[in-house]
């Protein structure tokens, strides 16, 4: 905890600052990087969303209070983050959410940088079905293998409540796949 | 139907890949983009209450304008006191200057009737160290 609130400091002192912002970017770029991927899905998007992630936890180190661990607070931008560029993007086309979203799952196959087969694309089917918050809960439990304990600061929800969602999703899709 | 049980099944990868170096030169690109100096931040009221500020001074400048026209006139008018002081101690004008600047109508303003009685006449006379000088003239 000390350790983290120096590595903080170092962060917000101007003179250690760069070297302490590219420390932080070596250690988060990757599993930020697969965190954003799942919710987005396509890579030119992870990347986009990824680096305004970045820049956004640049401009807002001095609001950071240390209330919260460091990594919560990044994971928590980078989740809006995720969120909000998918609503501009269906606000854009002119679709809803729901349409975009099986839109993108549709162009997984044909997507250099998709290395799946049918089981894949059936599991993400089965997520798009769900809502927002369980679509969540899932991918960061089951794909990212991510702790209970962790999903609660960075979501703000009981562990309780996460694990009732995590329950209830893993339910609905193994009720789709079992019938599609 | 076999009803899909997710815990009986091998872990599913999301088959989302990264392309190949990837992350080599990812910092770098996200270092170039980062803001160099935060913009700082004037909140609105203060802008405006600099502008009101600087009304104020403008129009507190232009209505003392007239006022220190008027200063300056007044600081140039020399009262008579000093005019004459000045010509008696300060310049090199003697008395012949002074007269030959006389025009016939300033003589005509000071060519007042004196009334003098014999009694002042003689008291000047008997207390006037040049009277013989005088006489002679």
């Amino acid at each position: 905890m000390q350790e983290e609130k120096d590595f903080i400091q170092t962060l917000l002192d101007p003179k250690t600052q760069n070297q302490a912002f590219q420390q932080l970017l070596l250690e988060y770029q990757k599993p930020l990087y697969n965190h954003i991927r799942n919710i987005v899905l396509n890579h030119e998007d992870a990347d986009d969303v990824l680096q305004n992630t970045f820049i956004k936890v640049f401009q807002y180190l001095n609001t950071f209070k240390g209330e919260s661990k460091l990594f919560s607070w990044v994971y928590r931008i980078a989740t809006n983050e995720a969120l909000t560029f998918l609503k501009q993007k269906a606000k854009k086309s002119g679709i809803s959410s729901e349409t975009l979203q099986n839109n993108t799952i549709d162009n997984l196959k044909a997507d250099v940088y998709f290395d799946g087969n049918e089981i894949q694309i059936k599991l993400q089917r089965a997520i798009a079905t769900l809502p927002q918050k369980q679509q969540l809960v899932f991918r960061m439990k089951y794909f990212e293998e991510l702790k209970y304990e962790e999903i609660s600061e960075i979501l703000g929800t009981t562990v309780g409540a996460l694990k009732a969602s995590y329950h209830h999703a893993v339910k609905k899709i193994e009720a789709f796949v079992t019938v599609n | 139907m076999k009803a899909f049980k997710l815990e009986n099944e091998p872990k599913i990868e999301s088959g989302l890949k990264t392309p190949e170096h990837y992350f080599e030169d990812f910092s770098s690109k996200v270092m170039q983009r980062l803001p160099k100096q935060k913009p700082k931040v004037i909140p609105i009221f203060q802008k405006r209450k600099i502008t009101i500020m600087m009304v104020a001074a403008v129009l507190v400048i232009t209505l003392m304008v007239p006022f220190l026209i008027n200063l300056a006139t007044k600081s140039k008018e020399l009262d008579e006191n000093t005019l004459e002081n000045y010509l008696a101690y300060q310049s090199n004008m003697n008395q012949y200057d002074l007269i030959s600047e006389l025009d016939s109508d300033d003589i005509n303003k000071i060519k007042t009737p004196i009334e003098l009685e014999d009694e002042t006449i003689e008291d000047f006379l008997t207390t006037n160290p040049n009277l013989e000088h005088l006489i002679s003239e």
